[in-house]
């Protein structure tokens, strides 16, 4: 084209674009005038009227098709008939608002139950932290190697000299190397002071991240420098906010722990550092930190292991050579360990080596079970939104049966098949993009709780205004568009045009039944699945909850003192514990307390134990020592078996005793009875503590670990200075006690000192975590499932009902009594549903054994729930069916057969 | 109807053209004329005449105005552009060289 043609043809263009009304109405004027002269003419030749007329179309061609032609040549056609098909879809769905409605609320579910599961996985699993630089090279470091009892075992966490051995040995392979940990910690004096989380990270930390402060500035190399580094402390952005209003506080001092920290700086909002436990309230140096808490020891001491460690590896080095210099890196701090205490072994003995993890705890060695339940319910929301699909399909074939009179007469005026595909798709594409965002509606408010089942607390999780989560719910509404839109459109490809408009509405669509029949078979299947999963998962957490941890969680609560930095020596020590516990006993409400070294889930001690006639105790399970005061077993509610508790009578001169579980009397002395059997705790040549009670079995550590075994020493034998941890039994519900508790306790202290009162299920409740899950979305998801395919039975079942009336109504005026019919129509639908459940059951009967881990104590084919799972499909079957059958029972022959 | 001939490919923009050259007329003007001059032996049907005209006003060969025909009622005149004129010229060559030179393969053998 010359340039003068373009530019006719671009006037051309956007005159008939914006004037698209004016311009189909002058075509129709100008064909018009065309055929009224042709026929002029040919009545002035002689020909009668109608005769002409019809003579005069019949050499102009077919009128529709020449309009699409003259469109075409325009030019404009494509957005032109694009527009035209939305207008035209758009006013067909409204008419039909039951049918639009319907598919776009199924479709909206769908949709909605993955975005909003999308965006639980896309952070647990895929997303790098914000602002983290290049995450491709940024490596979580781990160590793995096998235990005493000869497990394999993966560690995240790290002692600060080993720190210090990864940062120089591995400087070849790694540009930069940063340790950090999060943990919960006291802010703020008096009654100002809030427990918050806090980041301890050494300098480079920042340097990972593209965040720079939006005020002061963050610590140096030179503010973290061994041992003691500078008490500074950097604000996040949210804390820094909700505590000071985001006023300039740079250069004020703020107590944090232990420390008399000054403020340096304040973090940008998008920066958390690595978010596993949520957005930190502040970060503070490793060496202010560690040099306040336990000395100018730490930088040697390996026994301390509490620091996670990332590195960045250097742009022209492999992973392998990265892990090569990360294993040597390890096994030489080992041996530093091992000459600070033989008690290690050599590290070829324990085989110790190093794993470069992805950035992205979630995918690394040490996720949790939440991780792999979340992938799992993530195919279980896809499977919904399958579901959803087949539901449309089969409606908008259901539809296009019904319409195909319309249809065929809409080709026979012209109009051509491709164009027709292109409006159905465009009806369905409607109804999708409706659906979608419906999809980010149910995804921002429903998926909230999904959520704050999965991801820590104020960890952003917006839907609307995530780009990632958006794409992806493009994707679904485009993929769902076509699914939904191509099964109908394409079916009606083949369309004999005669022979509908001879058959009429009433007959044909035989292959498409087909084709409904199918979906709906394979709807029943995946819901069938989903119900069969969500019957384990919920059997699996029943299995859970009547679990008996070996004490009472829901009457419990834990005092935990910390101390920030006040040292107390033994006397006093043991004097402020004596102060703590009369103070709770005497708090009404508690009827019990405890002072205690050990609280399950929270904290454990662990010593060497010995006893005569064993090598080795260390190989037989891992036992976990509780020192406490007399009152505890009657605090926890942990069951004596035999013999006895300990008593204020078991003093310090008193002949030592201990109380051991039953697993871990049934591990030491397979053969014999173990009360007066004598152990030594902490050394070989310590004095004997003879068993005088075998307690039940408790979970300390792991909720499920056959070798987790506890034994107990009474705090006046062992160690008589126990002051921080508390255990309170209260009367009623444990939360009802926590605040009264707090400030009895609080009272009791001396500056600067804190204490934090939890019921114990927040302790406990966090390990049961994946198992809720599961149960949870299980059962929402199937639900959802169940009832999706019911309305797709309930339809389909109603069309076919609608379709056969003549058939029915032959066979009633025949004499076939209404039971028979039905029974029949009944026996139709619980036939397709029969084949779905066999389906479904074959492939979750496959699947099950695969997601047993994730269970509690679950046999993943149990009979039972396969059988409820089984008698509830074929009863919705049976509901979903016998509106439709009964209206069958109830036509009226003579009208249907005179209607004809 | 055994002698009347399909148009071949592209021909029949240059028809139009040609019809226009003598100067306005509306659609059906075209359709009969066409019909006359070729003494009935080209086949057009005639609503692919509309589709024709609105790609030849859409490359700027031919313009197009509403005005009143002879009986009084509006139509949509078409008239040749300089554009147009040129373009029939060029076209008009071509296909006189074209059938030159299949006449002489032709008459060859």
């Amino acid at each position: 084209m010359t340039p003068s043609e373009i530019l006719s043809d671009l006037r051309y263009r956007l005159r008939v674009l914006f004037g698209r009304g004016r311009t189909e109405q002058e075509l129709d004027a100008e064909l018009r005038f065309h055929l009224d002269r042709e026929t002029d003419k040919l009545v002035a030749q002689g020909y009668p009227r109608a005769d002409a007329e019809r003579r005069a179309r019949l050499a102009f061609g077919g009128m529709e098709r020449i309009k699409d032609d003259a469109r075409d040549a325009r030019g404009v056609s494509l957005i032109e008939t694009f527009l035209q098909d939305v207008r035209y879809a758009a006013r067909g769905l409204r008419s039909r608002r039951a049918f639009s409605a319907g598919v776009i609320l199924t479709l909206g579910l769908g949709i909605g139950a993955n975005a909003a599961m999308f965006g639980v996985v896309d952070r647990m699993l895929f997303r790098a932290p914000p602002t983290l630089r290049d995450p491709g090279t940024v490596h979580r470091i781990y160590r793995a190697r096998h235990d005493q009892t000869g497990d394999a075992r993966v560690e995240g966490n790290f002692a600060f000299p080993t720190f210090l051995d990864v940062r120089r040995l591995t400087s070849s392979s790694f540009s930069d190397v940063a340790a950090f940990q999060t943990r919960h910690m006291v802010v703020g004096e008096g009654e100002d002071a809030v427990d918050v989380p806090v980041t301890v990270a050494s300098a480079k930390y920042f340097d990972f991240f593209d965040a720079r402060a939006v005020l002061g500035r963050f610590y140096t190399a030179a503010q973290d420098s061994v041992p003691e580094g500078a008490p500074v402390v950097v604000l996040g952005y949210g804390f820094w906010q909700a505590r000071f209003g985001g006023r300039n506080v740079v250069g004020e001092h703020l107590r944090v722990d232990r420390m008399n920290a000054t403020i340096i700086g304040v973090a940008p909002q998008s920066f958390v550092g690595m978010p596993d436990q949520g957005a930190p309230a502040a970060f503070v140096p490793i060496t202010a930190y560690a040099f306040a808490l336990r000395g100018a020891q730490y930088p040697t001491k390996h026994s301390w292991s509490w620091l996670e460690m990332v590195a960045r590896r250097r742009p022209n080095v492999s992973e392998g050579r990265a892990q090569a210099d990360l294993d040597a890196a390890l096994v030489a701090s080992w041996r530093g360990a091992q000459a600070e205490d033989a008690g290690w072994g050599s590290p070829e003995d324990v085989g110790v080596h190093g794993l470069l993890g992805p950035v992205q705890l979630g995918r690394g060695p040490e996720a949790g079970p939440e991780n792999r339940v979340a992938t799992w319910v993530s195919g279980v929301a896809l499977i919904v939104l399958l579901i959803a699909c087949a539901n449309v399909a089969n409606l908008m074939l259901a539809r296009a049966v019904s319409r195909r009179r319309e249809i065929a007469m809409r080709l026979a005026l012209g109009v051509s098949r491709g164009r027709l595909v292109r409006q159905l798709l465009t009806e369905s594409a409607l109804l999708a993009v409706a659906g979608g965002v419906v999809g980010l509606f149910v995804a921002q408010w429903g998926g909230s709780v999904i959520r704050a089942l999965f991801l820590p607390p104020d960890m952003s999780a917006a839907v609307l205004t995530d780009t990632r989560t958006l794409v992806f719910t493009a994707i679904l509404t485009v993929s769902a568009a076509l699914v939904t839109g191509a099964l109908p459109a394409f079916g009606r490809r083949r369309l004999d045009v005669a022979s509908v408009l001879k058959a009429g509405e009433r007959e044909g669509g035989e292959r498409r039944t087909t084709l409904r029949k199918g979906l709906l078979v394979f709807q029943a299947a995946l819901s069938v699945l989903l119900l069969v999963g969500a019957g384990l998962f919920v059997k699996s957490l029943t299995n859970a909850r009547a679990f008996r941890l070996g004490y009472d969680t829901d009457r419990v609560v834990m005092a935990g003192v910390q101390m920030r930095g006040l040292r107390l020596d033994s006397a006093r020590s043991a004097a402020l514990g004596a102060r703590l516990l009369s103070a709770a006993q005497s708090t009404p409400g508690i009827t019990h307390a405890a002072l205690a070294a050990s609280v399950p889930f929270w904290s454990n001690e662990g010593r060497g134990l010995w006893v005569s006639g064993i090598d080795s105790v260390d190989k037989l399970g891992h036992f976990i020592l509780q020192i406490a005061t007399p009152d505890y077993f009657a605090t926890m509610g942990t069951r004596i078996l035999r013999g006895r508790p300990f008593t204020d009578g078991d003093r310090v001169n008193a002949p030592h005793v201990v109380v051991v579980s039953e697993g871990m009397a049934r591990a030491l002395w397979p053969h014999a009875e173990a009360l007066g059997q004598c152990i030594h705790v902490d050394s070989p040549s310590a004095p004997c503590a003879t068993v005088v009670g075998v307690a039940e079995e408790v979970r300390m550590r792991k909720v499920v670990d056959p070798r987790e075994f506890s034994y107990y020493l009474p705090a006046a034998q062992f160690e008589g200075d126990l002051a921080e941890t508390l255990l309170a039994r209260t009367r009623g519900d444990a939360e009802e006690h926590v605040a009264a508790l707090r400030s009895r306790l609080q009272a009791e202290l001396p500056a600067p000192a804190y204490v934090n009162v939890v019921p114990l299920t927040t302790l406990v409740d966090p390990n049961f975590r994946a198992w809720r899950f599961g149960a949870t979305m299980f059962a929402a998801f199937g639900a959802l499932a169940l009832v999706l395919a019911a309305i797709g039975l309930y339809s389909l079942i109603a069309y076919d009902v609608a379709q056969r009336t003549r058939e029915l109504s032959v066979r009633i005026a025949l004499g076939a009594p209404g039971a028979r019919v039905v029974r029949m129509v009944i026996g139709r639908g619980l036939l397709l549903v029969t084949g779905g459940l066999l389906a479904g059951g074959a492939i979750a009967a496959w699947l099950g054994p695969r997601v047993q881990s994730l269970m509690f104590e679950q046999d993943p084919r149990d009979p039972v729930i396969f059988g409820g799972v089984a008698l509830v499909v074929l009863l919705i079957g049976v509901v979903a069916t016998a509106g439709p059958a009964f209206r069958a029972a109830r036509v009226d022959p003579a009208e249907v057969l005179r209607g004809e | 109807m055994t002698d009347r001939l399909d148009l071949p490919q592209g021909t029949l923009d240059l028809l139009i053209l040609k019809a226009l050259s003598l100067g306005p007329m509306h659609g059906w003007a075209i359709s009969e004329r066409l019909h006359q001059v070729s003494r009935a032996t080209l086949s057009v049907p005639q609503g692919s005449l509309y589709p024709a005209l609105h790609r030849l006003e859409r490359r700027g060969w031919i313009r197009a105005e509403w005005g009143a025909s002879d009986n009084n009622r509006k139509a949509k005149y078409y008239e040749l552009t300089r554009a147009g004129r040129k373009q029939l010229a060029t076209e008009q060559e071509a296909w006189a060289k074209l059938t030159r030179a299949v006449g002489l393969v032709l008459d060859m053998t």
